[in-house]
């Protein structure tokens, strides 16, 4: 096993995402935080990551700074080629739409979507055609095991059942980049292992999956895993 | 007051001895002060609407009132006889009364007559004139100390010399006289000049008037004037009106209460002496406490509607706020909290709402009650002009805020009920109720509403009694929704009852016509509450079935349309709440346009019907009237009909023996050769001239309008019909008939008095039976209004008023059209409350949205999306809600119109151009209404609101 700092080896493809210098500060009246200082970070095409640390360290901050889902103080992202951050809003949130995929902790489904709307909800998104929609909605429902399960609602499926719908949400576009923060957080332990089993599939068949968890056994399925501490990367560990 | 007090000890209790509950109610009140806010405001305006009706009918009444002191001061009763020697006699027996009676403090003779009184130019002809004043002869000294209290009676000074003239306020302010102007007087065919002597404060005797409006148009002049106009004029004429005032002991308005005693006094103390005796005070004072109440009754009734769209948001907002507090509540329940603290905690939340709300909401009545006077001010104005003085009795006030109060916390207090049945389990996982499955308890519900429905229906059908007959039906059908429910889908069974009570809703008034005769306006409100349910019931369990036609429409792929449509349907309470507001307050706004519109639009009609063969009309004084074989030889005329009109009473079987005051006029026979007014009930008789002819020929005969004896508005009351008996008396010599109506003619703006034949008249009236209004034909491209003017110029010494037809019809449709402006804005005060559980619902809707609209930003949802979903949400239930209001409404007022509620030649028509305002306005405003929430939830930042949810 090798320890490298924030690069990849020159063997892997070129990196999907260059992050450089990235510093984010929360503010509040009462007393300023430093979320993520002086942050660097290359993940190439295909890689799984996992994000690593205690509560509190910044995981998510730096999940949801790399993802463009929050701004920035300083540094940049580049994503696919794309500084994120120097995006409007609108732009930023169309190359989302088009690149990335997102699995929460809360599953957050739409509950008045039944569960194949929910799962073509980033295709239209995307420019997809409604029946051409449906049909990968379902595809992907259906690889993940919920082919019976298309037309119920959120609050109708089991917690496994609506991560499956979740992860059949963040795959059915195809993304470059899949974020899953804490994905198996609500889950027991067996249909964690599922979820997890689930997600080496899709990292096996090529995607950029960076997971964000705090148990370390969820963090070992991964080929790489940083740690992050108090804001800061303090390790980046590759298991070749 | 009492009221409050009591439905607030429970909640005082919680306040004094549950510091946990109170802090919950408390902060939770704190927590969210823009939507507590919101709360308080569609709270207060149902306290405003009905706290401002009652203060209508306290301006109305106490406007009324105040003519007591303006037109009668101390005289409560007039003792009216025919003649100058009658009067003689008459006031020896009462001042024989005076001095013997404890109830009476005073008599006082007085003569009056009707005459035109114009100030002069300086070529003598008229300058300035009023066609129809009342002069007055009566002694100064004996008037000043009438009734004990020289400064109520507002005369000062001594009697008029002869030729002097002492003139009222009002006739002062008419003509712009001051002390030393000339005056001439005409009467009788003859004139007098005179000078104004003084001015008299409109008050008490100097005030005394018996015509219609607040206006006094006294001239008072020397005794023995009148006697010699008529000694120097000619013709046929009603001579001067002698009568006696009575004062009773006491001020001016507890005197009033000894009416009653001192007439039987009167009656035996003037034993064959013929007079008729008139509780002018008492009759007054009782007209102002009836309209008062009626005003009240009908803004109520009128406001009931924004009242219970405020009921519908207060419930919306406690559900919200429940399903939005579901896991707290879950939590608290957890750890030892009962269902009742749950229940204290909510309804005491409510309780302070209520409060406040009720408390405003009182304050902001008074403010409306002032709006809506000042509006009906320009109303009231016109010919007789009725000054409104706005007036607040604090009982009223009270009862506003006695009535806002306990209806929001009644509410309350039930919602908290409701919304307390948690399971905790799913309450703190946040989960959704499960399917519920027929229970027993909603099964014996049901059998108790089809049971009640049906028994209504077996009394309230056979018996015609409007309620019972609206609802029963209804009720029925609704209990069958749970007694099927094992059986049958849902779906259809709401669907089904929900058509079969709007069916039933829309066509019960034509189906049993006889139930709704002379139906109330709470009727009409009945009508509307069940057809508005019906339809949001219908609407709501079919949303599905909508949602995938609009998405259709919409084009599948529409991002905003699918979330747009998303959360109404599948939030169907949510939704059927606001859906009502709207459909409630939409309703009775179109409803009021269409109405309003059918009348106003129908001028040509409505003319045609009241003028009959004729163009224009010329009322004149009685004591000097147009000569009608004069008026006959004026180039444009063609035929003149002779009336006479007279004041009478009438005893009918409506009015279960008792005599009411009405006008009777006399025909002649150019009158029905002409055109007379149309019949809508011809009777015995093959067509309305024959029944007309039968009139003239039989003086037994009347034709009497459906509107004979009806007062305020709406659709008649129970009316006559022909063959029944009636009793015509003369009020003056108290001389009676008996009559059989003959037929019943169209109610019009002109006329709707009982007509006799002249000579039936002239037989019971004597030479008081005079020709003063005169029905005029004109020939062929004569303008009415133009030959009118002429006639006015030509006959003014005789006090003539001549109107065209057309102009008369339009001035009443005027009037109404004010009436119908005032009431729409007072009906659109529900729309202020139908916005605002707009707004509330998508504030909360961007609250508890707020992770989800994090995931769809993380998914590549862009902002100006999701405001455009948020304002299509909002868009759908307010289009949904005026689609719903509007339809019912015209559907009623169709309804209304082909069962000839209100006459059987109304045609239906509808004002596009209203409506289309109407409806795009309440639209527009809606939609601005969600702009600001629909704008935060577009700001909405994804990483800030997942970390926040997360």
């Amino acid at each position: 096993m090798t320890t490298t700092l924030h690069s990849p080896p020159s063997s892997l493809p070129a990196p999907i995402l260059v992050a450089h210098g990235v510093r984010k500060t929360y503010r509040t009246a009462a007393a300023s935080v430093d979320a993520l200082r002086d942050v660097d970070l290359d993940v190439a095409a295909g890689e799984f990551l996992a994000v690593m640390g205690p509560s509190g360290s910044g995981k998510t901050t730096l999940l949801n700074c790399l993802s463009g889902l929050d701004d920035i103080d300083e540094g940049s992202v580049v994503v696919d080629g794309h500084d994120i951050h120097t995006l409007s809003d609108g732009r930023r949130t169309r190359h989302r739409a088009a690149s990335m995929g997102f699995i929460f902790q809360a599953f957050n489904l739409i509950p008045v979507f039944s569960a194949v709307e929910n799962v073509e909800l980033p295709l239209l998104l995307a420019g997809v055609s409604a029946k051409r929609a449906r049909q990968r909605a379902q595809e992907s429902l259906e690889r993940l095991g919920l082919g019976h399960r298309l037309r119920h609602r959120p609050p109708e499926l089991s917690g496994g059942e609506q991560q499956r719908v979740t992860v059949a949400r963040a795959i059915a576009g195809e993304p470059q980049i899949v974020w899953a923060d804490e994905p198996t957080g609500n889950l027991d332990t067996e249909t964690a292992a599922t979820v997890m089993e689930l997600l080496r599939d899709l990292h096996r068949d090529g995607l950029t999956l960076i997971l964000v968890t705090h148990d370390p056994a969820i963090g070992a399925s991964a080929a790489r895993r940083i740690e992050v501490r108090d804001g800061r990367i303090v390790s980046d560990d590759r298991q070749d | 007051m009492l009221v409050v007090a009591v439905a607030s000890l429970p909640f005082v209790f919680v306040v004094a001895r549950r510091p946990v509950l109170r802090r919950l109610a408390l902060r939770s009140i704190a927590r969210r002060p823009r939507e507590s806010s919101l709360v308080v405001l569609g709270s207060l305006l149902g306290t405003a609407i009905i706290t401002g009706s009652f203060v209508v009918g306290d301006t109305l009444a106490a406007s009324l009132r105040q003519d007591a002191v303006t037109k009668l001061g101390p005289i409560d009763e007039l003792v009216r006889t025919s003649s100058a020697e009658e009067q003689d006699a008459l006031t020896a027996r009462l001042a024989d009364l005076d001095r013997r009676s404890e109830a009476i403090d005073g008599v006082l003779p007085l003569t009056t007559a009707t005459a035109a009184v114009a100030v002069p130019g300086p070529d003598g002809q008229p300058r300035r004139a009023e066609p129809a004043a009342t002069v007055v002869e009566v002694d100064f000294g004996g008037a000043r100390s009438f009734g004990g209290d020289p400064s109520i009676t507002g005369i000062d000074g001594d009697t008029p010399r002869s030729g002097r003239a002492a003139v009222g306020e009002d006739l002062a302010t008419e003509l712009g006289v001051a002390p030393g102007d000339p005056l001439t007087v005409y009467a009788y065919g003859a004139q007098r000049e005179l000078v104004v002597d003084r001015i008299l404060a409109q008050r008490g005797v100097a005030g005394v008037s018996e015509r219609p409006g607040s206006n006094s148009l006294n001239v008072f002049v020397a005794p023995g004037t009148l006697q010699q106009l008529v000694v120097e004029g000619s013709g046929d004429t009603v001579p001067p009106s002698a009568s006696v005032a009575i004062s009773n002991r006491g001020g001016v308005f507890d005197a009033a209460t000894g009416t009653e005693a001192v007439g039987e006094e009167i009656t035996a103390a003037l034993g064959q002496v013929p007079a008729g005796l008139a509780s002018v005070k008492q009759d007054l004072l009782d007209q102002a406490e009836a309209v008062g109440a009626e005003f009240t009754e009908l803004f109520t009734s009128i406001g009931f509607f924004s009242v219970l769209a405020g009921v519908l948001l207060l419930v919306n907002i406690f559900v919200m706020l429940a399903q939005e507090r579901k896991p707290e509540m879950g939590m608290l329940r957890a750890v030892g909290l009962r269902r009742s603290g749950l229940v204290g905690s909510f309804a005491l939340e409510g309780w302070c709402y209520a409060l406040v709300a009720a408390g405003l909401g009182a304050m902001a009545g008074i403010g409306l009650g002032r709006v809506i006077a000042g509006v009906a001010t320009d109303i009231f104005s016109g010919d007789e002009a009725f000054d409104l003085t706005f007036a607040v009795d604090a009982p009223s006030v009270q009862n506003g805020f006695a009535i806002g109060f306990t209806i929001s916390v009644v509410t309350v207090t039930l919602t908290s009920l409701w919304i307390a049945r948690i399971n905790v389990i799913r309450a703190i996982r946040d989960l959704p109720e499960p399917p519920q499955r027929p229970r027993a308890r909603s099964l014996v519900g049901g059998a108790v509403v089809v049971t009640a429905g049906a028994l209504l229906c077996a009394t309230g059908i056979p018996g015609e009694e409007p309620y019972a007959t609206l609802t029963g039906p209804v009720l029925v059908v609704s209990g069958l929704g749970p007694l099927l429910a094992r059986v049958a889908n849902r779906r259809l069974l709401v669907s089904g009852a929900s058509i079969a009570s709007l069916a039933w809703a829309v066509s019960a008034f034509g189906l049993l016509p006889g139930a709704f005769d002379g139906a109330e306006i709470p009727v009409f409100v009945v009508q509307g509450i069940l057809l508005t349910a019906s339809a949001v019931a219908l609407v709501s369990q079919n949303q599905e079935a909508i949602g995938a036609l609009l998405r259709r429409l919409g084009g599948g792929r529409s991002m905003a349309v699918r979330l747009g449509l998303a959360y109404p349907l599948a939030r169907r309470f949510r939704t059927g709440m606001i859906l009502a507001m709207y459909s409630l307050v939409v309703f009775t706004l179109v409803f009021i346009t269409v109405l309003s519109n059918l009348f106003s639009s129908q001028i040509e009609r409505f003319t045609a019907d009241v003028a009959g063969g004729f163009d224009l009309q010329i009322s004149s004084n009685s004591a000097n009237p147009v000569p009608a074989q004069e008026v006959g030889t004026t180039s444009g005329v063609a035929a003149v009909a002779t009336l006479a009109d007279a004041g009478a009473e009438f005893a009918t079987p409506m009015t279960n023996g008792e005599f009411e005051s009405w006008f009777v006029t006399g025909i002649d026979e150019v009158f029905v050769d002409e055109g007379p007014t149309a019949l809508n009930d011809l009777g015995r008789f093959p067509d309305a001239d024959s029944a007309y002819r039968a009139v003239l020929a039989d003086p037994r005969l009347v034709i009497v309008s459906d509107f004979f004896l009806q007062g305020g508005g709406g659709p008649p009351e129970a009316a006559l019909v022909p063959g029944q008996s009636i009793t015509l008396r003369d009020p003056v010599s108290g001389r009676v008939r008996q009559l059989t109506v003959a037929a019943i003619s169209e109610s019009s703006f002109a006329n709707d008095a009982a007509y006799v034949s002249l000579a039936s008249l002239r037989d019971l009236y004597g030479p008081r039976a005079v020709a003063n209004r005169l029905l005029v034909a004109t020939e062929d491209g004569v303008d009415p209004a133009v030959l009118a003017e002429r006639l006015d110029a030509t006959y003014l010494a005789n006090g003539a008023d001549a109107e065209s037809f057309r102009t008369i019809v339009a001035a009443n449709l005027s009037s109404q059209t004010q009436f119908f402006r005032l009431m729409q804005g007072y009906l659109a005060l529900g729309l202020v409350v139908g916005i605002a559980g707009l707004g509330v619902v998508m504030v909360r809707a961007v609250r508890e949205r707020r992770r989800q609209v994090g995931v769809l930003r993380a998914l590549g949802y862009e902002a100006g999306a999701v405001r455009r979903a948020f304002m299509l949400e909002s868009a759908f239930v307010a289009a949904e809600g005026i689609a719903i209001g509007s339809a019912l409404a015209v559907a009623t007022a169709f309804q209304i119109v082909a069962n000839d509620t209100f006459g059987d030649d109304l045609a239906f028509a509808l004002p596009w151009g209203q409506l289309a305002v109407l409806v795009v306005a309440t639209f527009v405003v809606s939609i601005l209404a969600t702009a600001v929430p629909a704008q935060q939830a577009s700001h909405v930042r994804p990483a800030v609101a997942l970390r926040l949810a997360d």
